[in-house]
């Protein structure tokens, strides 16, 4: 099996969202600034639930935020 | 350091006290003359008593700062709303975890020297010192996992 893993794009649609601070998405979604950040960098895969929430947010479709991708194919 | 994170430092902080204090009391005990059984239930008692105590008291202490510190921070007198969301929960079910299989192995142990003929005052104070070192051992997996990163499964 590849290794694959959830990516994101929220530090991108965050300055396309007038440089949303995270606070403020963290406020949005219902979870604390520091499950946004480990959400940004990598190191905590949302609930589906919660993901849904960040791409409604955003008001974009869940795969403009995440994608599951191998190193090779984000390259 | 998020709120959550504070607090388990707080309970760590308590319970590595709480240890000291057990161990340093069990050893002079059991070096100056020996185990005796009213002087031993009377230690667990303290022990169990102290742990409880502190922890609430930690608590309480925690909150009082960081809301002292929120409202430094914000300059407002609006009271600060500390949630746990699905990460926090995710942390604490693996710590939680953690502790369990600790404590399991410790009371194995505990139980093998009465089988090698201890006397059951020995496997009970192993007990309750398997039961608060599993406390730190679920706290400290905790704070590793909310450094490191944590996943699903």
């Amino acid at each position: 099996m590849d290794k694959r893993r959830v990516r994101n794009n929220i530090r991108k649609l965050r300055f396309y969202q007038d440089e949303m601070t995270q606070e403020q998405l963290a406020e949005k979604v219902g979870v604390t600034r520091q499950t946004i950040i480990a959400i940004e960098g990598g190191k905590y895969a949302p609930s589906l639930e919660l993901a849904f929430r960040i791409a409604l947010a955003f008001g974009v479709p869940l795969g403009e935020v995440f994608s599951y991708t191998s190193d090779e194919e984000s390259a | 350091m998020s709120y959550r994170e504070t607090n388990i430092f707080v309970s760590l902080a308590s319970s590595l006290l709480v240890l000291g204090y057990y161990l340093v009391s069990w050893l002079q005990m059991y070096q100056e003359e020996g185990l005796n059984s009213a002087k031993v239930f009377r230690l667990w008692l303290i022990v169990i008593v102290a742990t409880i105590v502190l922890n609430i008291l930690g608590n309480i202490l925690t909150n009082i700062v960081l809301s002292i510190a929120h409202a430094i921070k914000t300059q407002s007198k609006e009271e600060p709303h500390f949630i746990e969301d699905e990460r926090d929960k995710l942390v604490e079910l693996k710590g939680v975890k953690a502790a369990y299989i600790t404590f399991s192995i410790g009371v194995f142990l505990s139980m093998l020297t009465f089988v090698f003929g201890q006397p059951p005052l020995v496997m009970f104070s192993l007990i309750i010192f398997f039961s608060v070192t599993a406390e730190i051992v679920g706290d400290i997996f905790q704070l590793y996992l909310y450094r490191r990163g944590v996943r699903y499964g």
